[in-house]
């Protein structure tokens, strides 16, 4: 190792995470000394409330992207999934407990669709799922003529969204609970190898005896139902579900996953990653509305971290290919 | 593709030839010429194997660009040449980070997206640009011939990168560096410079696109063309053009924006509701896309 420079030094005990970490603590330290009530548990409750959407589409995109794909449909499909819940439970007058179910069941049908495209077609993800984020969001505006508002929601239904369990705001545990499940499913599966692998090189994860058309067909089915699952936490928490619901989330959540380490061009990426990337962009948000920044700043401040991101994650993908 | 169009045409021809009045072709001509305009250049960009999903925030600048410059008095010629290399700079920005730093085209440009909107907010306040001079408003022509103007710069651009695009050098380097840039570079190709020259040619395309959008109103809206940059890549995917690069070509991106751009239109005359347009769309793209891949000639079979 006596070839060693300063740059390779730095990345072998640097990591991706390391450094987002590090990012997140400044935004707490910087907040906490200038806002007012940033470093409070109610204010963690709210960041993490606020959070919940994003994060689950985050996490399914995670799957996603590290196959080397894209889902721009998600944030449609969440629109689409509140608006025929509502529709389930005015327009057909089912119970609150079943027109529930109808969400996770038009993100699952939803995410099919894409499934089909991308896998049996082999149509690049970035063009199916272009045409599935107008065609869902279309197909919600059709239903509702682009007017019509589901609201007023049974208090049981709300309380998912505004309520508390074990003084922790109720949608969150949805969130860990989904963190776990992909955590060890990327992490500590034959399935999430598979996964990295078809983001690496398809052709090789055909060779090597993975099925390919059905793990790709696997993280846009989850994509959808996950999409739909957070169109229940939408709909609980504003009490309302209207067509335009979610819209440009998509955008959100890859941001977050992409900060997060996960390379574009799939293969390499963690869930853990993708979580920080979530806390430093919704915290970044909170933090300047606390300190009576401008809203503005929260996105300019995004777009240049995005941009730093992916640099810093060439520079490591650089030790890995070393 | 084609065929979709012509069926389209004859559908229309018997359920409701009004919409073949030439007041309502030349309607449909004069709101769909910027967004052939922003196609040119997106074409360029994915012949070159790239993406940009900013220009929706481009528009915004150069449209609100040049409401300033024509109230800050500046004569016609010099607001649109204002407006034409704002966006050439915005989009120099955007194929700087890529070309020169070797970043991905879809994370540079979904993050100069959220950048340059928010930014122009934080400048605008979302203020509209009003009270705007008399010489702004269809160029000073008055409306007949401000339409016909528009019409006519719109076709203009586009047979001079059709043409530029198959004949010139310079065009066929686009295709070379789309399809194979490693290729590209033995036979002397640059390829960098190559994309660096589509993303400045597409911002300077939405400079234009957006000048001959904001001077059809009385006022420049700071939140112009959100959603401009998938309603564009979807014309050129439905135009034939390859996502992964190197085959397409401009008049399927004429025909793109044609079909998509009437099919609003379209489902007004033919008495069906205006909000089943976005769905329409969608089913339309698909379709496109899911027949080239089952005749096999397929949109790109290796990812995006």
């Amino acid at each position: 190792m006596a070839s060693e420079t300063p740059a390779a030094r730095l990345r072998s005990r640097l990591s991706h995470e390391v450094l987002l970490a590090g990012l997140v603590a400044v935004e707490i330290a910087y907040f906490a000394a200038v806002g007012s009530n940033f470093l409070s548990l109610g204010n963690a409750a709210e960041i993490a409330r606020a959070s919940v959407e994003i994060g689950l589409l985050a996490l399914a995109l995670t799957a996603v992207i590290l196959t080397g794909g894209i889902d721009l449909s998600v944030g449609s499909l969440l629109g689409l999934s509140a608006v025929m819940m509502g529709a389930a439970w005015r327009d057909l007058g089912w119970p609150i407990a079943a027109a529930v179910l109808v969400a996770p069941l038009v993100g699952a049908a939803g995410g099919a669709l894409n499934a089909l495209l991308v896998a049996r077609l082999r149509i690049p993800p970035l063009i199916v799922t272009l045409g599935t984020y107008s065609l869902f969001r279309g197909v919600a505006e059709g239903y509702t003529g682009g007017v019509r508002n589901y609201s007023g929601f049974p208090a049981a239904l709300l309380s998912v969204g505004q309520g508390r369990l074990f003084g922790i705001p109720a949608q969150v545990p949805l969130l860990l609970a989904a963190s776990v499940f992909f955590w060890l499913l990327l992490h500590r599966t034959g399935i999430g190898r598979g996964i990295r692998a078809i983001g690496f090189s398809p052709e090789g994860a055909r060779h090597a005896g993975i099925p390919v058309a059905r793990r790709l067909g696997l993280v846009y089915v989850m994509s959808g139902l996950l999409s739909g699952l957070a169109a229940i936490v939408y709909a609980a928490r504003l009490g309302q579900a209207k067509s335009d619901a979610g819209t440009g989330y998509e955008l959100f959540a890859i941001t977050a996953v992409v900060l997060g380490g996960t390379s574009i061009f799939g293969g390499r990426g963690t869930v853990h990653g993708t979580l920080l990337g979530l806390v430093a962009i919704a915290m970044l948000q909170n933090g300047l509305r606390l300190a009576d920044r401008p809203a503005e700043l929260a996105g300019m401040l995004t777009g240049v971290l995005l941009v730093v991101a992916i640099g810093t994650n060439r520079f490591f993908s650089e030790r890995s290919r070393a | 593709m084609g065929l979709a169009l012509v069926a389209l045409g004859i559908l229309l021809g018997w359920r409701a030839p009004g919409f073949f009045a030439p007041a309502n072709l030349r309607d449909l001509l004069v709101s769909n010429a910027p967004v052939l305009v922003a196609a040119i250049g997106m074409t360029l960009v994915i012949l070159a194997r790239q993406i940009d999903i900013s220009i929706g925030s481009q528009f915004a600048i150069c449209g609100v660009v040049s409401g300033l410059l024509a109230k800050s008095g500046l004569p016609m010629p010099l607001v649109g040449a204002g407006a034409v290399l704002a966006g050439a700079l915005l989009g120099g920005l955007n194929g700087l980070l890529v070309a020169a730093l070797g970043l991905p085209a879809i994370v540079v440009t979904l993050a100069t997206m959220v950048f340059l909107r928010e930014s122009l907010r934080l400048a605008t306040e979302g203020v509209w640009v009003q009270n705007l001079p008399p010489n702004f408003q269809w160029f000073g022509l008055g409306q007949e011939p401000g339409r016909l103007a528009v019409i006519v710069v719109a076709l203009a651009v586009f047979a001079t990168f059709a043409w530029s695009l198959s004949h010139l050098a310079a065009g066929r380097a686009v295709y070379a560096t789309g399809s194979e840039p490693e290729a590209a570079r033995l036979v002397g190709i640059r390829p960098r410079r190559v994309v660096f020259a589509t993303f400045a040619f597409m911002g300077g395309l939405v400079g234009l696109s957006a000048l001959l959008t904001s001077i059809q109103f009385i006022d420049v809206q700071a939140s112009a063309g959100v959603g401009l940059e998938l309603k564009v890549i979807a014309a050129v995917v439905v135009g034939g053009t390859s996502i992964s690069g190197g085959r397409g070509t401009l008049l399927g991106t004429l025909l793109g924006v044609a079909l998509l751009g009437a099919i609003g239109p379209a489902l007004t005359f033919l008495g069906a509701e205006a909000h089943w347009e976005r769905a329409l769309q969608g089913l339309v793209i698909l379709a496109a896309v899911a027949t080239d891949a089952v005749r096999g000639k397929g949109a790109g079979n290796d990812g995006f």
